[in-house]
């Protein structure tokens, strides 16, 4: 068995042989031979083809020079597996004639290379039986009364899909180097010349010098559908350029989704496709606030379970705040939820059995065993703030563990977000961490902040560069204020970015914990040059969003 | 020098606030740049230097100020070519340099990220494509650029011709080296002589490409000498001259002017006292702003980088009679291209060849093909008895670059290479 990994491999020409070819989708769950034998700032992707052909049973590897980290792949492959068929093929990325020929050429020298290898012998007229059977062309499938996603980007890992698929979406279209269909026209006198005409003419990736046609395409394709999950893999750069481009040419909503091949992100990509599936969703006529005077003693909750605290909120039938909670969240989600579900009760006066629905949000949503529905914590943040106040349209969330930016239009409805959870800088971890260092509380950190007489640049992106640099500001004496004031507006710069993607439109509002830190406040305020809405207690939007959503199930 | 200071405050923030009208003031402040090191020489390093430094300047300040005196290119443009039109060409990461001269770096990379571009891209093409996309940075007709080396060369140009309209040749280089790909290339450029040709209006003579790879032969040769020399000789040059020499390499090489240059510098090396420190061989980017590396490597008579191989990334002598085979071939077999062990291979030429006493590798942040490798050279010159230290940061970047960590690397390092004083007890 060969492994290959790119659309432009010929794998019929192996097929052909005999050989059994293996498309290489890593899953890993650590990058620890990658990391030792590349670098941790090379592609996920590749790092994650390494971890896979070393632990796996391949006769060999086909790549193919499609960019600079799977050039790196082949070095370290062959220099870890002398004994294997590695071959890397100079793939040209002109697709005119001159690239034509000289793929060709490649394509031979390659086959003559395996033939030594194994021994086996490549014969032209059965690869032109085999490409009869390759006929398959690309096309959308759309699906009625489904919400139809095309996958557009760097290659697409099955989980994706397959997510899609369960939460009852259509992918109407795959167009990622995995999702392509293989189709050749045979040309009988000149087999091996039309197959290699075939390859190059596949629906060209970025790493191609045509990729004009592919623009063409994908607006195309996009207009068809509901809604573009555009895929990036991570230290993967090229497909974030055309990210950008059709960011601003595309009218529909889309969504970049950047994943990593392993793991431990799939709940990451869960909460994403979940909330923009929610964003897109058909019957918003639901949202309808409830007729007055009607079902007053009908109560909901929403419970949002998040890495440092859990929030709930009983909402009676007019919508109003019957009453709410904050507990820390412990080890495990389930229990802090079960702990939050008594101490709400009592406060509302309330037994379990008078809650007629439960929707649960956040991280630990799924953990929660007595909520009757989950849904994610973008969409509930969204509802929550346009029930705060109907005039927010950008909502900046700083939780314990990832920050959040999230659009609204004029009815409240989600139109964009972006999230951060993969790196600490910019989240209330990062403030606990500074705190500590700073040997004060962090309920202080922010009020301490405010006496600052000197900005300092906190130059460092990454939590822990950050605080190594702290360190060297204590060791250079300078003042504590001055230093968590260098620190609330390094935070204010993270959000800043998240915010300006998705469009830094007016009013503002910020939620969860590091909205109580009156340094955090002021800092993202003088960046934005505008002012911040925050509710009474900002740690519940999410909690009283779902409650909302609840309540919408009481009334659908 | 507070009034320079003062200066670049005010254009900074004028590009940040008034991003078109910053444009006239970037380019004063080049120009008066380029005066004040003619006038004003810095006095700690030697004269060769610092009129490499007065040259590259005069070509960022000239070019930039006469409109069709240029095209954008990554630094591995055949600019032999372009000279044939008379025309310059600015690499987008020397302009990324310059830029940061004005402290603009960390406002056009976050300019870029903002739009949606990676932030683990190369800080050099996001420093470009914020600067531009920012409306500070002003646009020629034209570009070229290659895919050696750098995914994100094709990107960046295609992006940039979306955005801004400029219009560009693509080089596609073949990663095997033989005659196929020598073909390949070299059709590709006689293409571009073509286009510039209807570009410019002007007609293309071979024998003045001719002349010009001849001239580069002969810098070439020079320039092996003066690293030689550097072996020898104490030459006082700051970490940043280093990314001069590899700009002028890449940017005026095949000119009169770079070849008299290395002529005289190798003059001027012989007369300067003998270097009794340890010899680096420097590997990929410098990250010229670091304070560490500049507190041991600027003007000193204990290390001295004697060799990069980002200034000499192309070793042999061209074939003047067959000039866009000879560019194609120069192209190919860049030690940028191809596998690593190539790389390692050429690397370890130059090694065999300078004796260095050691090799420190700069990982620069986005730069997978460079990171990529880095263990696999290590273990090369293990083989050689060379030590290597692999220090990551990022060539223009602070923010991805920490100090602390560095300085601690760095000195642990020299102090397991032996420093000089203690090894002359």
């Amino acid at each position: 068995m060969l492994g290959y990994i790119c659309k432009y491999a010929p794998i019929e020409v192996f097929q052909s042989m005999g050989v059994e070819m293996k498309r290489i989708e890593p899953e890993v769950t650590n990058f620890t031979q990658a990391d030792m034998k590349m670098h941790p700032n090379i592609c996920s992707f590749a790092k994650g083809v390494l971890e896979d052909v070393l632990a796996g049973d391949y006769e060999g590897v086909i790549l193919t020079t499609c960019c600079d980290s799977i050039r790196r792949l082949y070095d370290v492959l062959t220099e870890e597996l002398p004994d294997k068929f590695i071959y890397i093929l100079d793939t040209p990325r002109i697709t005119k004639d001159a690239g034509i020929t000289l793929y060709e050429k490649r394509i031979w020298k390659m086959i003559r290379t395996y033939e030594a290898f194994s021994g086996k012998h490549f014969e032209e007229e059965r690869l032109a039986e085999l490409l009869k059977t390759r006929q398959k062309e690309q096309a959308i499938s759309l699906k009625e009364h489904a919400l139809n996603i095309g996958i557009v980007g760097a290659r697409a890992n099955e989980n994706i899909a397959r997510i899609l698929e369960e939460k009852g979406a259509n992918v109407a279209f795959d167009i990622t180097c995995t999702g392509l269909r293989r189709k050749y026209l045979l040309e009988p006198d000149y087999v091996m010349t039309g197959y290699t005409r075939g390859l190059l003419s596949q629906f060209p990736c970025m790493r191609m010098e045509a990729a004009a046609g592919r623009d063409e395409l994908i607006e195309k394709y996009a207009r068809s559908v509901d809604g573009i999950i555009y895929h990036t893999v991570q230290f993967c750069d090229n497909y974030s350029y055309e990210y950008a481009w059709l960011k601003k040419v595309l009218p529909g909503p889309m969504l970049q989704l950047e994943t990593d091949y392993t793991k431990q992100s799939y709940g990451q990509v869960l909460t994403r496709i979940e909330a923009f599936l929610e964003s897109l969703a058909p019957g918003k006529e639901k949202r309808r606030p409830a007729p007055k005077g009607e079902k007053k003693d009908m109560y909901v909750m929403g419970i949002d379970s998040g890495s440092t605290s859990t929030n709930a909120v009983i909402m009676d039938g007019e919508r109003k705040i019957v009453a709410s909670a904050v507990v820390r969240t412990g080890a495990k989600s389930g229990e802090s939820a079960q702990k939050i579900l008594g101490e709400i009760l009592g406060k509302a006066g309330l037994a379990r059995e008078e809650i007629a629905w439960i929707v649960s949000t956040g991280y630990g949503r799924v953990s929660i065993d007595f909520a009757d529905e989950n849904v994610t914590e973008i969409s509930c943040h969204g509802r929550g703030a346009h029930y705060f106040n109907p005039k927010v349209r950008t909502i900046l969330d700083i939780g314990g563990q990832d920050s959040k930016a999230i659009h609204l239009s004029e009815a409240g409805e989600v139109t964009d977000f972006v999230m951060n959870d993969k790196c600490a800088a910019g989240t209330g971890r990062f403030l606990e961490m500074i705190a500590r260092t700073l040997e004060i509380d962090v309920d202080e950190l922010g009020p301490v902040a405010l006496q600052s007489t000197e900005d300092i640049e906190i130059t460092s992106m990454c939590s822990v560069f950050a605080e190594s640099e702290v360190i060297s500001l204590i060791a250079n004496n300078k003042e504590k204020a001055d230093i968590a004031w260098g620190v609330c507006r390094a935070i204010a710069g993270k959000a800043y970015s998240l915010m300006k993607r998705v469009g830094l439109e007016e009013t503002f509002m910020m939620t969860g914990g590091v909205a109580k830190n009156p340094g955090v406040v002021r800092a993202v305020e003088e960046k934005i040059q505008s002012r911040l809405y925050i509710c009474p207690e900002p740690e519940i939007v999410g909690a009283a969003g779902a409650a909302l959503y609840a309540l919408d199930k009481m009334q659908a | 020098m507070q009034i320079v200071d003062k200066y670049i405050d005010h254009v900074r923030g004028e590009a940040i606030r008034r991003p078109e009208k910053s444009w006239d003031k970037i380019l004063l402040g080049f120009k008066a740049n380029k005066w004040r090191m003619k006038l004003l020489p810095n006095k700690n390093i030697s004269e060769g230097y610092h009129r490499l430094e007065s040259m590259m300047m005069s070509l960022v300040a000239d070019s930039l100020s006469r409109e069709g005196s240029y095209v954008w290119g990554n630094i591995f443009a055949p600019c032999e070519l372009m000279q044939c039109f008379g025309l310059n060409t600015l690499s987008i990461e020397c302009l990324s340099c310059y830029m940061s001269g004005y402290h603009l770096e960390d406002y056009f990379i976050d300019y870029a990220q903002n739009m949606g571009i990676a932030p683990t891209l190369c800080s050099y093409h996001k420093t470009f494509v914020g600067g531009v996309e920012s409306g500070v940075v002003q646009k020629p007709e034209y570009g070229v650029t290659t895919s050696l080396s750098c995914d994100g060369n094709l990107n960046t140009f295609r992006y940039l011709e979306k955005k801004a309209n400029v219009p560009f040749t693509f080089l596609d280089v073949p990663y095997a080296s033989d005659r196929e790909s020598v073909a390949y290339l070299a059709d590709q450029l006689r293409d571009l002589a073509g286009e510039l040709e209807e570009r410019t209006g002007r007609r293309f003579e071979e024998e003045k490409l001719k002349d010009i790879l001849r001239t580069e032969n002969e810098t070439r040769r020079e320039l092996k000498r003066f690293f030689e020399y550097q072996k020898i000789y104490y030459y006082p040059g700051e970490l940043i001259s280093h990314l001069y020499m590899m700009m002028g390499m890449h940017l005026l090489i095949g000119t009169k002017e770079l070849l008299e240059l290395l002529r005289f510098m190798n003059e001027e090396i012989q007369k300067g006292p003998v270097f009794r420190g340890k010899k680096i061989l420097w590997i990929h980017l410098l990250p010229f702003y670091q304070e560490s590396l500049k507190e041991y490597f600027n003007s000193s008579q204990e290390y001295q980088i004697i060799a990069s191989d980002i200034i000499l990334d192309y070793m042999d002598e061209l074939d003047a009679e067959h000039p866009f085979e000879a560019l194609a071939g120069k192209i190919i077999r860049n030690l940028y291209n191809g596998s690593y062990a190539h790389k390692a291979e050429m690397i370890g030429r130059l090694a065999d060849e300078l004796h260095p006493d050691a090799v420190i590798h700069f990982c620069h942040w986005g730069c997978k093909q460079a990171s990529g490798g880095s263990i696999l050279l290590k273990e090369k010159m293990q083989e050689k008895g060379i030590p290597m230290l692999i220090l990551d940061g990022d060539g223009i970047d602070k923010r991805n670059s920490h100090d602390g960590q560095i300085k601690t690397r760095l000195e642990a390092f020299l102090e397991m290479i032996g420093t000089g004083g203690r090894e002359a007890c």
